[in-house]
Order: C-alpha cells, then structure tokens, then sequence
C-alpha cells in the first residue's frame, strides 16, 4: 500500500466504478438507500487512498505514470495517467474530504426524497468524485480539460436536480451555457497550444506573443468556471440545487477548479504578464463587487454564494500577482470554512423550511451545535486572527502589499471589510434575536448532519497552521510575520463584525438595516447587466437565426425546389405505356452497336 | 448456305421480332415476337457451330429450356394482366406514368 500511484488510481477508479455501478443497476439506484451506501463507500475508499498518499507523498516525493491515449507516427498526440506532486496530493486529499462531509450530511438531508431520486443524487454524486479527481490528478491539460468539461456536466446534472421545478431547470441551463461558453476559451486555448507546440504539458516554453493569447483564453475559462465578474450571474443561480451541492460544487471543488488550473499551469501563465495583469484586476474587482452583493441579499444561500465569487475574486487575484501558493493556500482553506457554512446553512433550511432570512432567527437555543459550527465557519471567512481564513487570506494581501500600484491592495482590505459585516450580518438575522414564527419548531440537526459540520470545523479553525506544511509540498517559501498588512486585515475584520453586531445585533436597528437593503442598487446594476446581456444574446441569436433561416435554409431550399422543378420538367418522358419503353430500348440498343461499329 | 447467310437470315428474323414487339398491342402477340427474337438468336449459334466450329450447341440447348419457362411466366402474366384489367392489351397497365 506504499505504491502512489496505486493509491491515486484507487482514489480515481473507485467513485467510477461507483458510478458505473448505479447506472447499471437500476434496481440499487432505485431503492435509494443501497445507492447512498454504494456511494459513501466509494467515497470512503478514495478519501483514505487519498490521505494515505499524503503521507506516501511527504516520504517518496512526486510521482508520475502515463500512457498513450492518442497514438501517432512518431510521437504520441495525447497522454492520459497520474500526476502527483504537492498540488496535485493535497488537493485529492481535501476534495476527498469535503466530498466525503457532504455525502454523509446528504443522506440525512435529502431523506425525505423519493427513493428514486435518492438514488440518482448520490449516482452523480460518485460521478462528480471521479470527474474532479481526473482533473486534480491531470499529467497534462488534455486530461484537465476533459476533467473539467465532467465536472461541468455534474454540476448540470445536480443543479438541475429538482428538474420538475422551473426555477431550477432553468438555473442548470444558465450555468450550463455561461460555463460552455468560458470553456470554449480552454477549447481554444488548448488548440492554439497544440499547434504552436505541439505538446499539451503543464510546463511548455511559449513564445511571448503566444504565451499571453494561450493564458488568456485559459482564464476565459476560469472566469467562467471561478464565476468571476462578469460571468459570475450563474453561481447564485446555481442555489437552486440542492444544499449539500451547493457546499460541494459551487463553494469548495468545482468553482475553485478553475484557481486550481492556473496554479497548475502557473508555467505557462508566468509567461505573460499580460494574463496576470488582467487578472489581478478582475480578481480585486469580484473580491469587492461580489461582496457589495453579498451585503444586500435576503436568501442565506445567496449571501453564501456571492461571498463565494468574493473569495475566488481574493483567488484570482493572487494568481495574478503572481503568487500560486497564495491563492491555493486561500483555495484549500476556503474549501472547508465555506464547505461548513453551506452544509450549516442546510441545517438550518432543513430545520425552518425556508431560505429566507427574515424567516430565521433566534435559532441559538433550537441548535446550538450548528450554531457553533456555523459561527466558527462565519469567523474563519471573516478572516478573525487564529482562524483558517486569516492566514490564507493574510498570504493574499501579504502578496499584494508591496506592488507598485496599490488599489487592489486597498479593494481587497475593504472586501475583508465587508465579508466580516455581511457574515455578521448573516450570523446575527439566523442565530440571535427574536425567535421567529417558522423557527419555532426547528430542532437540532440528526447526527448524519452535525457529524460532518464538527469534522469541517476542525479544519475550518486548525488549516492555517499547516500553512508551512503546504509551503514545503509545493516548494514555495511561507512564514507568518507581523507587519502592516495583518494588522490592517484584522482590523477591518473586527470592525465589520462589530459594525454588523451593532446593526444587526439584539435589537435589530431598523432604520440603519433598512437603509442596508435599500442598497440594492447593486443588485439593480446586477439586474440592469443581466437584461443588457440578454439583450445582447437574444440579438445576436436572432441575427443568427436570421442567417440560419434565409441564408442556409434558402440555400437548402432553392437546391429541392430546384430538383422537383426539373423533375416536372422531364416527367413526361415517363408514358407508363410498356412499347415506348421497348422503343428506347431497342433505339438505344442500336446506338449502342453503331458505336461498336465506328 | 454459308456463315454469311445464315447470319443474315438471323438478322431479318431478329428485326421481324423486334418489329413486331414495338407494332403489337396484344400481349400473346408480344410474347410470339420475343420468341422469334429468341430463335434467330438461336440460328444464329447453331450457325456458329457449324461453319466456325464454335462450341456454341450445348447453349442453344440451354436457351431452348429458358425460352420455355420464360413463355410458362409470359403466359402467366397475360393471364393476370386479364384479370386485373379484362383485357390483354398491354397498354392498359401504364400505372407507371409519371
């Protein structure tokens, strides 16, 4: 059990075996109970294949197999296998993990499903396992690419899960065509790849010019995926899932796909500066716009998501300053304290039925224990000093602190600001105040569910410290020092968590709250740039449609009228009279013989 | 007789069929003329096989047996084409005008 790639490859093959399993067996997906037990299982096996590679990894160092996928004369076109190194490792392990939490909490909380769809949810469950670990464990980008257009489709697939309820229908297909519409940006991005090198590797040696054209369609892609301004309309529509989805894919692993593949490729993106130019800014920019939208929304899942775009905008924007560690520092901690708060979140729409937050409050004495979870999770996000969140996001504006221009330094503080105050804000209008009419009956969640809010606590409270650690895996350099970024960032965290306490606290100050939801005109400019891009499409779509329906339509059309004209044109040379038909025989029969003839 | 006129009295036969396939309505008649047709074909290989030596006689048999259940078909057909349209005259089955 010392092999790596043994352990990667059952941490791949397991959850689709899972998966093939449940498609076959219809009778198991359709009992529902077995199909949960099939998957967890799965996910059981990979997680622990996956944490022992950690440690296989830490004693024997990176590891790679490959073999060919795509054969040629001469060289092989593409290679499929097993890449492990500290990324790749850490990265299995945590998405195993979170993976794992999220299951387990499923099975209490989509109980009251029908077997059938019980079944099914945890079928695309062991898919999405598979696809995300193919594309974490991806030798070069061909595989990522295929990894990541899986992980797409599972979120298609789990968006959508309550397809007989438009809104949610609706919200798959959005999410699915914003990211197709990025990934046809990877599409490219690879092929342009191809052609200048002929390699689809991590680490190919660019020519500069090609270099940024590459890297930028890679973040077209990443945009899309990581749900940064201005793609990121699909990701708080992606609430229409489930929760525990939500938790998983649209908070912890599949958004964060798209930061993973630019530490991935880092080579080839620390080849243009352009690429990392453009995405400090749009980075910086999310990080505070997808905040301002955080503050005013009135759906708790909702404010989970825009804070998500928010952390992915603190992400991107260190990748684009040029520090991959920092943003896959702030990834991995993000995937747990956010993994926790969605899967708190849960809990208590489990217990109230609603997702509103006026309908919550006062649940502080009803769950006490998701209350804590949920609080050391809103902590951690906040950036308090001692938490997870703190160091990961320290290292981001650490990053940033010394560059020539400070304005992103600057929106990225007064994001840590506001993602302190709309977490206080949200903590405060779910757990404290009054008891609200739907809250009264709530009651602390089953064991199924706390159990896995406890083990992302951990994490969520302890994974800033294994900061060096991680460091140390990926060969980057990282220490904890004391200077005018964390003093800044701890401040604005405190101050944005006291400013909402005081607002929000006890007694709800109306007025000042009240003129906090007035804001909403973030969500009209949200609203307003919506309608210009469907204005947008549908114009475009109708210009297609035009094209469509005169140009090759009436191409097509011109060619059959054209064929039944002639053919009513010769039509009388058809008498059905049996001697004209022997005339032309016999006619033709001489022809034939004079020709012989001459 | 010689090659040359044995041949040319194929020839002629052969035309009087053809003449009468294309000029007859009736279908007996039609099926009559195939068979001259069919004979001067056969004069023509029996003729081969005489003055040329070409081993050309055993498919004149062939060719007889074949003109024989070709007619048993051909008859059948007229009696159908009766059936169906009371009459033999081939031109009353023209269903296939375009």
């Amino acid at each position: 059990m010392n092999d790596p790639i043994f352990l990667a490859a059952l941490a791949l093959f397991v959850p689709i075996a899972a998966a093939l399993f449940l498609l076959v067996a219809a009778p198991v997906r359709h009992r529902g109970a077995p199909a949960a037990g099939v998957c967890v299982t799965a996910s059981v096996v990979a997680l622990a294949a996956a944490v022992r590679l950690v440690f296989v990894h830490a004693a024997q160092g990176d590891a790679r197999w490959t073999t060919t996928w795509i054969s040629a004369a001469g060289k092989p076109i593409a290679e499929v296998g097993l890449h492990l190194d500290g990324a790749s490792v850490s990265m299995l392990a945590v998405v195993c993990l979170v993976a794992l939490c999220v299951q387990v909490f499923s099975v209490a909380y989509m109980h009251d499903e029908p077997p059938r769809g019980y079944g099914r949810y945890f079928s695309f469950h062991a898919l999405f396992l598979f696809s995300m670990n193919l594309f974490v464990l991806a030798p070069n980008l061909l595989q990522a690419f295929a990894g990541w257009e899986l992980v797409g489709l599972t979120s298609y697939l789990l968006i959508g899960f309550y397809f007989a309820k438009p809104s949610a229908a609706k919200a798959a297909v959005k999410a699915f065509w914003m990211t197709k519409l990025a990934d046809m940006g990877f599409l490219f991005g690879l092929l342009w790849l191809f052609v200048a090198t002929g390699s689809f590797e991590w680490t190919t040696k660019l020519a500069p010019e090609v270099a940024v054209g590459v890297t930028l369609l890679f973040f077209l892609a990443v945009v899309g995926k990581s749900a940064q301004f201005p793609l990121h309309i699909w990701l708080p529509d992606a609430m229409e899932g489930p929760t525990p989805v939500s938790a998983l894919l649209h908070a912890a692993t599949m958004v964060a796909a798209g930061v993973f593949l630019v530490v991935r490729a880092d080579p080839l993106f620390a080849q243009a500066d352009a690429t990392r130019e453009v995405m400090l800014w749009i980075g910086s920019f999310t990080a505070v716009f997808a905040a301002c939208l955080a503050l005013v929304q009135r759906d708790i899942k909702k404010v989970l998501a825009y804070s998500t775009c928010s952390q992915l905008g603190y992400m991107v924007a260190a990748l684009g300053a040029g520090s991959a560690f920092a943003g896959y520092f702030h990834l991995g901690t993000h995937a747990f304290f956010k993994a926790l708060l969605f899967l708190a979140a849960g809990s208590v729409i489990h217990a109230v039925h609603s997702n509103d937050l006026a309908d919550m409050g006062g649940l502080r004495k009803k769950m006490p224990l998701t209350t804590l979870t949920f609080v050391i999770g809103a902590l951690s996000l906040a950036g308090i000093p001692g938490f997870a969140g703190f160091f990961s996001k320290d290292l981001v504006l650490a990053t940033l602190e010394g560059r020539a221009n400070w304005i992103p330094w600057a929106m990225l503080m007064g994001a840590a600001f506001l993602t302190a105050f709309y977490m206080g804000r949200v903590v405060c209008m779910t757990f404290f105040g009054a008891l609200s009419h739907k809250a009264e009956h709530a009651h602390e969640a089953p064991l199924w569910m706390s159990g896995p809010l406890l083990v992302l606590a951990v994490p969520s409270v302890g994974a800033g410290f294994l900061g060096g650690w991680l460091a140390h895996s990926l060969g980057a350099h990282y220490e904890t020092h004391v200077g005018l970024t964390p003093i800044v960032a701890s401040t604005m965290a405190i101050a944005g968590l006291l400013g909402s306490i005081a607002i929000y606290g006890r007694r709800r100050d109306a007025s000042v709250a009240g003129a906090i939801e007035r804001l909403d005109k973030a969500s009209m400019v949200d609203r307003a740039w919506e309608l210009g891009y469907r204005r947008a499409l549908l114009g475009v779509s109708g210009l297609l449609g035009w094209f469509d329906r005169y140009v090759i339509d009436g191409l097509m059309n011109f060619t059959g009228y054209t064929t039944i004209e002639a053919g009513a044109a010769v039509r009388g040379a058809q008498t059905g009279r049996m001697r004209h038909y022997l005339v032309a025989v016999v006619v033709g029969a001489v022809l034939l013989a004079l020709m012989g003839l001459l | 007789m010689t090659l040359v006129q044995c041949l040319l009295l194929a020839s002629a036969l052969f035309s009087v069929g053809v003449y009468g396939l294309i000029t007859r309505r009736q279908a007996v008649a039609m099926l009559l003329s195939i068979e001259l047709m069919v004979n001067a074909a056969n004069l023509a290989l029996v003729a081969f096989a005489k003055y040329a030596g070409a081993p050309t006689q055993p498919l004149v048999l062939f060719t007889l047996a074949i003109t024989v259940a070709e007619v048993a078909v051909g008859l059948a057909l007229v009696m159908l084409l009766y059936r169906r349209y009371d009459d033999t005259l081939l031109d009353a089955a023209s269903e296939t005008k375009g």
